[in-house]
């Protein structure tokens, strides 16, 4: 290999050939996936996120929530995302096109989030429990490894005013003081909102398919 | 060799002595800015990952600064070490090689100076910018958009420079090493480019961007991380034994086939996730494809040091070389292992799907970097390493912590994928079993900035331009001269 040329063709092809393989044959597969409208109730899967939570999707981004947290659900028979509670099925690629920027994730330092605004799941997880979470992770769930998001909330006394109405009912342990109340900001509100609507209940007739088990191959057919 | 041969290539010889150092000449202070910024991030980017790692087990760290929150900290120091270390070092020792190999100076010197200018603040701007909330989140290219353009019409100016000393190159031959330098010189901006317009500037939907994601994570190591430390190893072998590569006929074979096979195996880390079904699949072909160059350039290296590991002894660049070597075969290992379903279940979201980038950026990698800077400083500066302790303590530290963490991350994570993957198992019992293994990675990562540092310390004795006293060679033997090839 002694030719500039053939060398400067060989990387380039050997990139290219990858970007058009990989990256543009799955965008021309999956670039047109639009939502599904459930012929008996009419309405139109996923469903598309509120402002306020599509605020706290960018709170999600810029606390890198992602570093220790997945938002993918394994299928049946890999892993125990299920048994675990963190879906009612496996994920689909549909579930994800009403996020603006989709971050799967590749740590589970913390459980998986993809599902966890589903009160079906987690039957205490409304918006005040993860005000709780966020505040004093292990007010919640003791043992948790999860850091406080403190700085998410303002912490001012009550006396001369009248008490916030969004203040968190803290057990007295983990309470700043008395004559201190504890209040989300605008941030806190659209993160826990972005976090209640992490849910993928919907079932899709059309790709249901996809997540059952590969059938057995039958014996001595081809 | 006869003493009629000997005299007839001595003048060539004393030739090429004088040539070599008019190229070193050439080099000194831009590779020296390279070098400087490279360790400096080096520290930095160790301290915030000591930092986010010691979050891990003890959650309170840090935690009422919304700066150095661990979601923010982790990627921080990984950008940190990624773009500030990765790239300066890889900058530095690759000129050096192409410029060396090319046997031309690096003219214009000063082009060197700005780009290394540019391309530091480019980093210095991405990671306070992730620290004060600007991340894009996804992996490896959380920097804030605003430093994207920067950090690209630098590395161009860097990359031309490469480029440029391999086009008005004055020799017939063209090494295995311009290969891999040549290659990585234009993968790198064509992965990094594509990935921006992907995601930020006419970003693809849905599931699509992990897609893309996951393609850039994986080039930048497999074909950019990785050509660099392969280049260095092809080229200080054979200089320091004094003997051609073995079986340098499999060579070119190796370098298109991993360039191609890897350049297709980023899906493999998207097995299990709603995708479509192809596109781990053609990851797991690849990676099993990738089998064939891993030997051939496995039989390529090891072949070249095959009974000569006495000579292992004599030079701390070797050994830095041949843990960085064995890091490659360890880190394609554990990339074809990841291809296995059964493995990936269990593997993948824990502490050892983190191991597997590590072994070749950090294991792989950033040895050879280290490897190559004992060789390259001296022959640069025209002095000696300062402190042969300080040296030892760098290769011991590097050594030993290299063995902790990979032992200590492939259990830890595995053992944390069996938790994980049994549903009985509170999750919360998870995390109390997984302390022990946080601790034990500050522990590694600690021991690891403990050599980072007396490299530092090295380094500013080396590089100081008054300092005239130095006295520990790092090569106790002079490198003989290479056998000229009769064609």
């Amino acid at each position: 290999m002694k030719n500039g040329l053939v060398l400067f063709f060989g990387v380039f092809a050997a990139l290219a050939l990858s970007w058009a393989g990989v990256l543009l044959s799955a965008s021309q597969q999956l670039g047109r996936l639009g939502q599904f409208k459930d012929p008996t109730d009419d309405t139109i899967y996923p469903q598309p996120l509120s402002g306020l939570a599509n605020q706290g999707r960018l709170v999600y981004q810029d606390l890198g929530c992602v570093t220790c947290h997945t938002q993918q659900v394994r299928r049946e028979g890999f892993g125990a995302d299920l048994a675990r509670k963190w879906g009612q099925r496996g994920s689909y690629a549909r579930d994800y096109i009403r996020d603006e920027t989709v971050h799967l994730g590749s740590s589970r330092v913390g459980p998986d989030l993809r599902n966890v605004g589903n009160l079906e799941l987690h039957p205490g997880a409304d918006a005040d429990y993860f005000y709780k979470l966020l505040y004093a992770p292990t007010s919640v769930a003791p043992g948790s490894l999860m850091p406080a998001h403190a700085f998410l909330f303002d912490v001012h006394p009550v006396a001369g005013r009248q008490p916030s109405a969004s203040a968190l009912k803290l057990p007295s342990r983990f309470a700043p003081g008395p004559g201190l109340e504890v209040v989300p900001t605008a941030r806190a509100q659209a993160l826990v909102a972005y976090l209640t609507s992490l849910k993928d209940t919907y079932d899709y007739p059309i790709e249901r398919s996809r997540n059952a088990p590969a059938a057995k191959p039958k014996e001595g057919g081809h | 060799m006869n003493s009629t041969e000997n005299t007839r290539t001595e003048p060539v010889e004393r030739d090429g002595r004088t040539e070599q150092m008019e190229i070193d000449t050439s080099a000194k202070w831009p590779l020296l800015v390279f070098f400087a910024y490279a360790i400096g991030w080096l520290i930095v980017g160790g301290a915030l990952e000591l930092a986010a790692a010691i979050q891990l087990h003890t959650p309170t760290f840090l935690a009422t600064c919304e700066w150095f929150t661990h979601g923010r900290l982790a990627p921080a120091a990984q950008n940190a070490l990624v773009y500030g270390w990765g790239f300066n070092a890889a900058f530095a020792v690759g000129l050096w090689l192409m410029a060396r190999l090319s046997a031309t100076t690096l003219r214009h010197g000063g082009w060197l100076f700005i780009a290394a200018k540019f391309w530091n603040t480019g980093v210095a701007f991405g990671v306070l910018g992730i620290l004060a909330g600007y991340s894009t989140s996804f992996e490896l290219l959380e920097m804030p958009r605003f430093v994207v353009c920067l950090l690209l019409v630098s590395y161009a100016l860097v990359g031309v420079w490469a480029v440029t000393t391999f086009s008005i190159r004055n020799t017939e031959n063209v090494f295995a090493t311009q290969w891999y330098l040549f290659g990585a010189a234009f993968w790198f901006p064509w992965l990094y480019a594509v990935a921006q317009l992907m995601l930020f500037n006419a970003p693809v939907r849905g599931v699509l961007q992990p897609v893309v994601n996951a393609w850039y994570v994986h080039g930048l190591h497999g074909l950019w991380f990785v050509p660099v430390a392969l280049a260095a190893a092809y080229y200080l072998l054979p200089k320091i034994l004094g003997k051609t590569i073995a079986h340098y006929y499999f060579a070119p074979l190796a370098f298109w086939w991993l360039a191609i096979a890897t350049a297709f195996a980023g899906g493999s880390r998207l097995i299990g996730a709603p995708v479509p079904v192809w596109i781990p699949a053609l990851g797991t072909v690849a990676n099993f494809m990738l089998v064939v160059p891993v030997v051939l350039i496995g039989l390529n290296l090891f072949g070249t040091l095959s009974g000569r590991y006495g000579a292992l002894n004599g030079s701390v660049t070797l050994r830095f070389v041949l843990l960085s070597m064995l890091a490659f075969v360890l880190g394609s290992a554990a990339n074809f292992a990841f291809s296995f379903p059964g493995v990936a279940q269990v593997a993948q979201f824990t502490l050892l799907s983190g191991l597997r980038d590590w072994l070749l950026f950090y294991a792989c990698f950033s040895t050879a970097m280290f490897g190559a800077a004992y060789f390259i400083l001296p022959r640069l500066t025209g002095n000696e390493w300062r402190s042969p302790a300080l040296v030892k303590i760098h290769l011991g530290a590097t050594v030993l912590g290299v063995v902790l963490l990979t032992v200590g991350l492939a259990w830890g994570g595995w053992s944390q994928g069996r938790m994980l993957n049994d549903a009985t198992l509170a999750f919360t019992d998870v995390s109390r079993a997984m302390t022990f293994w946080f601790t034990y990675r500050t522990v590694g990562l600690f021991v690891l900035l403990l050599g980072h540092a007396a490299f530092l310390v090295n380094f500013a004795f080396i590089a100081c331009p008054f300092n005239l006293s130095g006295a520990a060679p790092a090569q106790i033997n002079p490198p003989p001269a290479l056998e000229v090839l009769k064609a």
